[in-house]
């Protein structure tokens, strides 16, 4: 009895053993769970693996992919296979990878605003990739230390979407402009009078978010004028940045030291408080980001908002916003119109087995067929020529083209990049929303910030 | 040589002690090995540097801050999950028409990943277009759950809402293995329901409830998911947990060695309270 049990535990012990191992066999083969994007690599091209964001972006990759591994790849000698972590996790699934020297992927999904980190496990392509064809503030943002460190796939920045009936409604109506100048009167300390969107300064700004806002006009059309972001979230600081840049700021002083302590900096923070705390947005701001303004934006309950480039054609579908379709345009932002802009992009693994394979996709994706089949399926390409060519596509393709050229900045791009913008998200956040004292905050920032880069 | 019986025990056994060594103790001693290393993502080097990280750690205003905010909000939800979850089960313990499709009902929360229901929370409680602010506004409600001053309250009634049912069934079970002789009995001698349940069938579940209380207090502690999707442990840090602190100072930061040492230290800090629990379970 006592033989056969133990019999019967070892083969039970084995057979649990062998599932478990081939569970993590398949588990290993499926990079934890990944798709991957293309058909089985032939044996007679070497394969080039890249990691990319699972969603639009990656939908529109799969079709530049499938063009390059019928077409050129054959010529290459290449086939590439696309890599999708979870959209959430891309970062975090890398950075596990990267401080291993993996090379598991030849390709790396990088941004501007993290290229810093991933600079020490990138090659540079300095002379191995062209990009000549390309909005030079979107190679800027992916270049650390003067080495470019990857291929800029999608352009990134912020427009101010308004309401243009509104707006027009504004500009034509006397007893409009009679209370517009009323209500400026009272919160700014003097009349204004209504301008066009593309003028505006910031107090057109704040005393355009007061007309629209219920508190200040029971007769506004809209119960808020602006949807702030006021989310602890890195990418709500880049949007805070645009009023900072705009009023004549920045992060760092000539000398390389932070500066948010300036009077711009300031300035920004007043422009926020005044609004929030003047219920010209929302008070559920303070865990607002893209989507809830969208919402806002979409279901008529802001008149206007600094919001990503992104969300023009979602906003102008009658299907997906059926009540404010038609009714969106879009300006610079106000003040010195300057528009963060940061590019997603793919850079070369220090680590990768296939080098040469992947330089080669690499001068693929520079080239204007490349990047016209990445806009034509939704991407966002930073060059100009292929912007204007598709706007039948996307509206606002070209206008992307025109304000990334003509007003775009980038932050400083380097190793603390990200760690910059958490310190910010965390400590402006609270200021923003009346939790903490906004001098105190940009104080406890600065010091912050400079510990950071002395380092 | 083992005898036939030891010899079983100890081959059934190793699926589970090979699990729990590559699952718990590779990765603590990993972490252990990480938590003395100068390592970050932006190096490619690390550096053996002692207990710099555990000092550095130990000096930062924003660690002890998430701590005594995970502290209260452990503290909080548990007590709170533990008196409904048992008020419940109460009710629960008898008959009544559509006990068991109201008990499937009950039990849906807790089916949902954490991660998920934040996001539900998030699209429900939308201001512009969420289900909850439509029925609010129709009922004349004008509330803004996310205003800075309620947002801390709200968290805590939502993880209420999804793991009182955890601690209901836990309880309820616990409930069933009593013996229907002693409420009985209580009753042929003039006690009353709540004299009964107080003084006879608490008691008797109080390892039950320490068991729920145990496991609820060790899982809000690690709470991430739904603070995490609705407020980022924002706005600033006011609602920051340890988990988010680690996170973000692991894969955000990329600081490495200090969040493996933060995570040490927490580890630590719950291991001390396990014998407490273990002793209580054992004089029970």
């Amino acid at each position: 009895m006592g033989r056969s049990f133990l019999t019967r535990g070892l083969l039970f012990s084995l057979a649990l053993f062998l599932v478990l191992a081939g569970c993590a066999q398949s588990g290993g083969k499926g990079n934890g769970g990944s798709e991957n994007g293309g058909a089985e690599p032939s044996g007679e091209r070497s394969k080039v693996s890249m990691v990319y964001w699972p969603g639009p972006e990656s939908d529109a990759m799969q079709k530049v992919i499938d063009a390059y591994n019928a077409g050129q790849g054959k010529t290459d000698g290449v086939e590439v296979e696309m890599v999708l972590l979870s959209r959430d996790g891309t970062y975090e699934r890398e950075a596990a990878m990267m401080s291993s020297n993996s090379d598991e992927v030849d390709m790396y999904f990088t941004a501007s605003y993290i290229i810093g980190q991933h600079a020490p496990y990138l090659d540079s392509l300095n002379g191995k990739v062209k990009f000549d064809n390309y909005l030079p503030s979107s190679v800027d943002s992916l270049t650390v230390g003067g080495e470019t460190l990857a291929v800029p796939m999608d352009v990134s920045n912020h427009f101010l979407f308004y309401r243009k009936d509104l707006i027009d409604q504004l500009l034509s109506d006397a007893a409009w402009q009679a209370k517009y100048k009323e209500i400026s009167q009272r919160v700014l300390g003097r009349e204004l009078a209504p301008k066009d969107p593309a003028e505006w300064n910031w107090d057109d700004f704040v005393a355009a978010a007061a007309f629209f806002s219920k508190e200040y006009n029971a007769d506004s059309p809209t119960k808020y004028g602006t949807a702030l972001q006021l989310k602890n979230l890195i990418f709500n600081v880049m949007i805070w940045d645009d009023v900072l840049y705009s009023n004549g700021g920045g992060w760092l002083d000539n000398q390389g030291a932070p500066q948010f302590t300036s009077d711009a900096a300031k300035k920004a923070m007043d422009i926020y408080r005044t609004i929030y705390e003047g219920k010209m947005t929302s008070p559920n701001a303070s865990v607002a980001e893209y989507p809830e303004t969208q919402a806002a934006l979409q279901s008529g309950g802001a008149a206007f908002a600094i919001q990503w480039g992104a969300a023009y054609n979602e906003l102008n579908d009658p299907e997906r916003s059926p009540d404010v379709a038609g009714k969106i345009a879009v300006a610079p932002i106000p003040g010195d119109h300057k528009t963060h802009v940061h590019s997603l992009g793919v850079g070369l693994n220090k680590y990768a087995k296939n080098k040469e394979g992947a330089l080669k996709w690499m001068n693929y994706l520079t080239t204007a067929e490349a990047m016209n089949i990445y806009a034509q399926n939704g991407g966002i390409p930073p060059i100009a020529e292929v912007l204007n060519a598709n706007a039948d596509k996307n509206a606002v393709l070209p206008l992307i083209a025109e304000h990334v050229d003509k007003y775009g900045y980038s932050v400083p791009i380097m190793a603390e990049t990200q760690q910059i913008l958490i310190v910010l998200a965390e400590k402006l956040s609270a200021a923003w929303v009346g939790q903490a004292d906004t001098e105190s905050a940009l104080a406890e920032a600065q010091e912050q910030i400079s510990n950071l880069l002395k380092k | 040589m083992l005898s036939s019986d030891k010899a079983a025990k100890w081959i059934l056994s190793a699926p589970l002690l090979l699990f729990y060594v590559l699952m718990v103790l590779f990765p603590a001693g990993y972490a252990v090995y990480l938590s003395v290393h100068d390592i970050s993502l932006g190096r490619t080097t690390s550096d053996f540097n002692g207990l710099a990280n555990y000092w550095k750690i130990l000096r930062d205003g924003n660690f002890w801050h998430s701590i005594g905010f995970t502290l209260k909000y452990t503290v909080i939800v548990t007590a709170a999950e533990l008196v409904l979850g048992c008020l419940l089960a109460l009710l629960f313990d008898r008959a009544f028409p559509g006990k068991r499709v109201l008990l499937s009902a009950v039990l849906l929360p807790i089916m949902v990943a954490p991660s998920l229901m934040g996001v539900m929370y998030r699209l429900l409680l939308n201001e512009h277009n969420g289900v909850a602010t439509y029925v609010f506004s129709k009922l004349g409600l004008e509330i803004n759950l996310f205003d800075p001053d309620v947002v801390v309250p709200l968290l805590i009634v939502l993880d209420v809402i999804q793991w009182v049912p955890f601690t209901f069934l836990i309880m309820y079970s616990g409930l069933q293995s009593v013996d229907k002789g002693l409420a009985e009995a209580a009753a042929v001698d003039g006690a009353s329901y709540a004299r009964t349940m107080l003084q006879i069938i608490l008691p008797v579940i109080t390892p039950i409830i320490f068991i729920a209380a145990f496991l609820r207090g060790i899982d809000a502690f690690r709470t991430f998911d739904v603070i995490y999707v609705l407020t980022n442990g924002g706005p600033g840090n006011v609602s920051k947990t340890a988990s988010i602190f680690i996170y973000e100072m692991a894969f955000k930061s990329g600081n490495i060695g200090t969040a493996a040492a933060s995570s040490v230290i927490i580890a630590l800090f719950l291991l001390a309270l396990i014998p407490f629990f273990i002793r209580r379970l054992g004089n029970a």
